[in-house]
């Protein structure tokens, strides 16, 4: 049985509200976000990305709308809004940025310590941390600044993880990276969620991420929901992401173009090995999947 | 061949001081041709940023010589003509803007450099309209989206009269569109003023826009020459860490299946391979 665990409910956001630089962020989201789903969120810079997540824990109130984590109005109370600070993990951009501790172990034990738990509890938080980001405990005690850019990137994230929150949310987790760190955080991500059966959110502008990953993809546009479905469903849609400033990935649009001039085949092709798979199948003449 | 940046056996270390210090850079050797476009690939910490501050003498090597056009980035009274020479645009676009509009910062290198405010009116002018920013010159480059920073900055290079820009990672913080920008304003500056681009990304679909593809891994050039003849050692390139164009990974795994498309870079290139193979 699905079970929603984050809701919205006609959320709009106006930044700079009743001044020249008035601004409508996102306008009139309802999504319905089921608990265990690994969304993609995608869209152009200035789509609202960024604003419509900063909403999930309360960085954000809405102008217009509501947020609902668990069924409960996240503003409806204090203790709502603080646990909604918890229950829904956010990690911004570049959060390698953010590390201050003299330890690697001090800076993952920061969230869970604020959250009240006792130390034995933040202890074992920080070690099952680390272990989810593929680092081994001898981290613990170095310091931070001494590690990689991918290094500092992955305790940056077990940070969050450290909190255990239902909902983890990741604002561009791989920017910046090379293609063999994005494919470590990315597999990283995705076995977190396997393990601990979280809900888990990504924001990024690479659909060929997107599509190795995710369970369901939200396209956001000037500040609206443009679709949300399956990676079939939106990914279909190439012309529309495209006028969106989207891309979709080349191996998809190989397919789209071999269809165009008459080959017939199948269009929802988002990796080289299903490619080749449909490539083989086709040349063989089958018409069978 | 007429270059324009040559590296003579360098070898560069960041820790002068300690005697066993790694090397970042091993015994490079590597001219760039005047008016080429070089697309530079290593995965992070393989020295590609490095390679580039080497260039215009933001580093300068222990071992051997780097010589912008016959002068050594060594000597300390030619770096303002080094500087000249060759331009640098980061990764990113906030830490390089220094004006609060947006040809005040373009005009900011020239105006450095002592030129006549009369000629920096027209560089200004001309330089924002070679990167199409012209019709913002008078907003705050705060309010610029990523791609239109990083043109700006570009821009403010070029106002230099450079002959040379050399990029590190500029897309790396932009979104698809911000990417298509500044990846369609170098080749427009590469192709129509013929200045020589040295372009360093972790993008394939970019470094295949490129004449030539360099490939660092370990401090050591691993890989150097046209796109097709680069990808076409996908083994090996997956194998230290980077990534090739889809189309030419399907053409590689059809090839041994059997089915031969020949040197495949782009979506495009793949679809007419195939129709040739099929008709």
């Amino acid at each position: 049985m699905s079970v929603t665990v984050l809701k919205t409910e006609k959320l709009t956001y106006i930044y700079g509200i009743k001044t020249p630089f008035e601004h409508v962020a996102v306008k009139n989201i309802n999504i319905d976000i089921e608990k265990g789903e690994l969304i993609g969120v995608i869209g152009h810079t200035g789509s609202g990305k960024s604003t419509l997540i900063q909403h999930f824990n309360a960085l954000l109130k809405p102008t217009e709308g509501s947020v609902f984590v668990d069924g409960v109005d996240i503003w409806q109370d204090k203790e709502s809004t603080r646990n909604a600070r918890f229950s829904v993990g956010l990690c911004f951009q570049y959060p390698e940025y953010q590390l201050f501790e003299e330890t690697v172990g001090k800076d993952i034990a920061f969230g869970p310590k604020n959250m009240g738990l006792s130390s034995e509890e933040t202890e074992r938080r920080v070690r099952t941390a680390i272990n989810f980001v593929g680092l081994d405990e001898t981290y613990l005690d170095k310091s931070p600044f001494d590690l990689s850019g991918g290094e500092k990137r992955r305790v940056a994230i077990a940070g969050v993880m450290a909190m255990e929150p239902k909902i983890l949310v990741l604002d561009e987790p791989c920017a910046g990276l090379d293609p063999k760190g994005r494919d470590t955080v990315l597999s990283l991500i995705s076995e977190y969620r396997k393990n601990t059966g979280s809900t888990v959110m990504i924001v990024s502008h690479s659909m060929e991420d997107v599509a190795k990953i995710a369970t369901k993809v939200l396209v956001m546009n000037k500040g609206e929901e443009a679709m949300f479905g399956t990676v079939d469903e939106v990914y279909s849609r190439a012309d529309e992401l495209v006028s969106m400033g989207l891309n979709i990935p080349e191996i998809t649009s190989v397919f789209l173009k071999l269809k165009e001039k008459g080959f017939d085949v199948r269009t929802d092709i988002y990796t080289v090995e299903d490619g080749r798979k449909e490539l083989l199948r086709y040349l063989k003449g089958g018409s069978a999947k | 061949m007429n270059s324009i940046i040559d590296f003579e056996n360098v070898t560069f270390r960041y820790d002068e001081q300690e005697e066993n210090s790694k090397e970042v850079l091993r015994n490079i050797n590597l001219s760039v041709e005047k008016g080429s476009f070089v697309a530079v690939l290593g995965h992070n910490g393989s020295g590609k940023s490095t390679l580039a501050k080497l260039t215009n003498a933001i580093l300068v090597p222990q071992e051997g010589k780097v010589l912008v056009e016959g002068i050594d980035t060594a000597d300390e009274d030619r770096k303002n003509d080094i500087r000249r020479k060759v331009g640098m645009v980061f990764q990113n676009p906030d830490n390089q803007i220094v004006a609060t509009m947006v040809e005040d910062d373009v005009a900011f290198g020239p105006e450095n450099l002592g030129v006549d405010p009369k000629e920096i009116r027209r560089r200004v002018d001309e330089s924002l309209k070679a990167v199409g920013m012209f019709d913002y010159r008078l907003h705050e480059p705060h309010k610029l989206s990523g791609g239109q920073k990083q043109r700006v900055a570009i821009a403010g290079v070029i106002a230099m009269q450079t002959d040379c820009i050399v990029l590190d990672e500029p897309t790396a913080m932009l979104d698809p569109r911000g990417r298509k920008e500044v990846m369609d304003t170098v080749k427009r500056l590469n192709r129509d003023m013929g200045i020589t681009i040295i372009f360093i990304t972790h993008y394939m679909d970019e470094a295949v826009q490129a004449d030539r593809v360099i490939v660092i891994d370990d401090g050591r050039i691993r890989y150097d020459g046209t796109p097709g003849n680069v990808f076409r050692h996908i083994k090996e390139i997956k194998k230290i860490g980077l990534d090739v164009p889809q189309a030419t990974e399907l053409s590689y795994l059809l090839k041994n299946d059997g089915i031969d498309l020949g040197d495949v870079l782009t979506a495009d290139e793949f679809v007419s391979a195939f129709e040739k193979l099929r008709r």
